[in-house]
């Protein structure tokens, strides 16, 4: 295992979280793409930390998983508050401040 | 009292009556207030000028009392103030003393007005006799040209006080539009004097070139306001207005301002031969085209606006002669028995109702107080040997007599017999003759109407005599002397008469009648003012109103209809969509990664 193939699984998944983000309606899936992202970058990190430097890249890993999930407890709240309001999560139901 | 005291006096207290009416709205509104307040403003004027008048009697001396006006760091651009010389002192008594009379027979001419109207008639009153007194006392010509443009406003709103009526309005905005296009004259000939000399004194010595200029401007605002050919088309219509206005001011003073300030700027006037020579002519033209046209009007009013226009072309052609004094005689005894025709006039009218001549007839033995009073006027302003008209005429023409200008003289000495000729139709018809069905229900008016009259005939019968103390008083030469001009001018007014006698004391019709009546009818100049209004004013409006609307206009317009359709259209870029929001993000980083990668 290189750093080139590393490379392309993160890149793979980045794609892959991208297509998610713009194609799906619901907004769970949407989050799960936006995870998906957030995760192939993390995969560079870890990467570049394994073949090139020391610790502190996975240590930013570390920060940054930290970090994702409070984004996905705010992500899952503005899921909850959708469904409550229009009961169903699909994203397109929110389109009210367009007025 | 010092005379500029009385001299301001005279001025101010018919604008503080005037004053007192605008402010305190219930002493207009209930109407007789408003009277005796504006008769006291008058009373106070005519007693000021009064004493002013003893004072020159007494020998006083030429009193010049001015403060600065318009300054500019430390230099003042005009003066205001009073000016009492032999000039402004017997003009102030003519106007004071004709405005009370008026004001007087108004009293009683305008008591079926209702209260607010009448209210309105005498305040109006009292603003024309303090901007008339700012024309007469004024030292200089930018003080004058202020009260000129008081008097057309006041003049406006007097002829159009039956407001109401649409030939009241219309005459009224008419007279506005012709004087004011006049005085554009006056305004421009003082920016052509202040450049030239930085003064507004008519005793300041500009260039030969520039004096003609100037004058030539101030002859042109004179034109207007004193009703000369081609610009005379207004008087006619302003008989819209209540009589005692017409004998006011479109008779007695206010169209007389013209004449007054020729006299004014006599020094002026002095310096151009050329304009001088101009005046003369339209001064002519003016007295006979208007007799002739005062031979075949129907109504009472428009015989006596046309013979107005005339005499006054008389006054302006004796100042082109350059004999000032003998324009200004003319416009002191004019004043007075013009005033009293009108107010007779307006006795008559009060007393049938109608302005129609025809209405008249066999007035005499039921007005014969009116009666008296009209017949004076009438030889008064014919000419006949004795009357006032006369011997102000007589200076008139024979200060035309020799120096070459023996045309103008005898299309004069013509004029004077279709003045004595029409005015003794108007008598005939109007007094004589067969009574009408209005006529027959008439009756004298009360004293205070015919007592106003009685005051005028005075000055009519005698203020001729006082040709020789005018004379001293603006230091001209008056010598009375039986010559060619008075022998041809009193027979011309006695066969004017008799004429008029054989003529129409048998129901006919004046020669020429037809033609003449044609040339009213037709009325070529009022034509062609009013297609130069059309064609002209309004064409150059409604260009104008097309710019406005369609250029400037749609500059705005297109401007915020592109900010909002601009706005419209960009909106679409807003779908409100969670998912285009994400694909703009993507395709925003996928740009930048490609900008980043190709650079």
């Amino acid at each position: 295992m290189t750093l080139t193939s590393c490379l392309i699984l993160a890149a793979a998944v980045m794609a892959i979280g991208l297509y998610g983000l713009v194609t799906r309606k619901q907004a769970v899936a949407m989050l799960l793409s936006v995870e998906l992202m957030a995760n192939a970058a993390n995969m560079v990190f870890a990467a570049y930390g394994h073949f090139r430097g020391g610790p502190s890249a996975q240590v930013f890993v570390l920060f940054a998983l930290a970090i994702t999930v409070a984004e996905v407890a705010v992500g899952l709240a503005l899921v909850m508050l959708l469904y409550r309001r229009h009961g169903d999560t699909t994203v397109d139901l929110a389109s009210e401040a367009r007025q | 009292m010092s005379p500029s005291n009385l001299a301001i006096i005279a001025t101010v207290a018919p604008a503080v009556a005037a004053l007192l009416l605008l402010v305190v709205a219930p002493l207009r509104h209930k109407g007789a207030p408003a009277a005796w307040v504006t008769l006291l403003g008058s009373l106070v004027s005519l007693g000021s000028a009064i004493m002013l008048l003893l004072g020159r009697v007494d020998g006083g001396a030429d009193v010049r009392v001015t403060t600065p006006w318009i300054q500019e760091g430390s230099r003042a651009m005009a003066e205001i103030g009073v000016l009492i010389d032999g000039v402004s002192v017997p003009m102030l008594i003519i106007v004071c003393l004709v405005a009370l009379c008026v004001q007087l027979f108004s009293v009683a001419y305008m008591h079926d007005e209702p209260p607010r109207a009448y209210g309105r008639y005498f305040t109006l009153h009292a603003m024309f006799l303090f901007s008339m007194n700012i024309v007469v006392v004024s030292p200089n010509l930018l003080q004058l040209f202020a009260g000129w443009e008081l008097v057309g406003l006041t003049s406006y709103l007097l002829i159009g006080f039956y407001f109401a009526k649409p030939s009241a309005a219309q005459a009224a905005v008419k007279a506005f539009w012709m004087t004011k296009l006049a005085d554009m004259g006056f305004l421009f000939g003082l920016l052509v004097l202040f450049v030239a000399t930085g003064s507004f004194e008519w005793t300041s010595t500009p260039s030969a070139q520039v004096a003609t200029w100037v004058t030539a401007l101030l002859f042109v605002a004179v034109i207007g306001k004193s009703a000369q050919f081609p610009l005379h088309i207004w008087l006619p219509d302003a008989m819209e207005g209540p009589t005692p206005v017409s004998a006011l001011l479109h008779a007695a003073t206010m169209v007389a301002a013209g004449v007054f300030l020729v006299v004014r700027a006599d020094p002026l006037f002095a310096q151009a031969p050329e304009t001088r020579e101009v005046m003369l002519w339209v001064g002519t033209v003016t007295a006979v085209f208007a007799a002739g046209l005062a031979l075949v009007q129907k109504d009472i009013k428009k015989v006596l606006a046309f013979s107005t226009a005339s005499q006054l072309g008389y006054m302006v052609a004796a100042l082109g002669a350059g004999q000032a004094f003998a324009g200004f005689f003319h416009l002191g005894t004019h004043a007075f028995f013009k005033a009293l025709l009108f107010l007779a006039a307006g006795s008559v009218i009060h007393a049938v109702h109608s302005n129609s001549l025809e209405d008249m007839g066999g007035l005499r033995k039921k007005m014969p107080l009116t009666t008296a009073a009209f017949v004076i006027g009438a030889l008064s302003l014919a000419g006949v040997p004795g009357f006032a008209g006369f011997f102000s005429k007589d200076l008139v023409l024979g200060s035309l007599e020799g120096k070459g200008h023996w045309i103008p003289w005898t299309l004069l000495m013509g004029s004077a017999f279709l003045t004595a000729f029409y005015m003794g139709r108007v008598v005939i018809k109007a007094f004589w003759g067969n009574e009408s069905e209005k006529s027959s229900h008439a009756h004298e008016s009360g004293l205070a109407m015919t007592g106003p009259l009685m005051v005028l005939a005075i000055p009519s019968l005698a203020s001729g005599f006082l040709g020789g103390w005018l004379a001293s008083q603006v230091k001209a030469e008056y010598h009375v002397h039986l010559g060619l001009t008075p022998i041809v001018a009193s027979s011309m007014a006695i066969l004017g008469i008799v004429a008029a006698v054989v003529v129409f004391g048998r129901g006919g019709k004046a020669p020429f009648a037809g033609v003449l009546e044609k040339l009213d009818t037709f009325s070529l100049v009022d034509r062609t003012w009013a297609s130069g209004y059309r064609i002209g004013l309004l064409g150059i409006a409604s260009l104008a109103g097309w710019i406005d609307r369609y250029l400037i206009d749609g500059l705005m317009n297109f401007t915020g209809w592109a900010t909002l359709e601009g706005g419209a259209s960009a909106r679409k870029l807003q779908t409100g969509l969670v998912r285009d929001y994400a694909l703009m993000v993507v395709v925003g980083v996928v740009v930048l990664v490609l900008i980043g990668v190709l650079r």
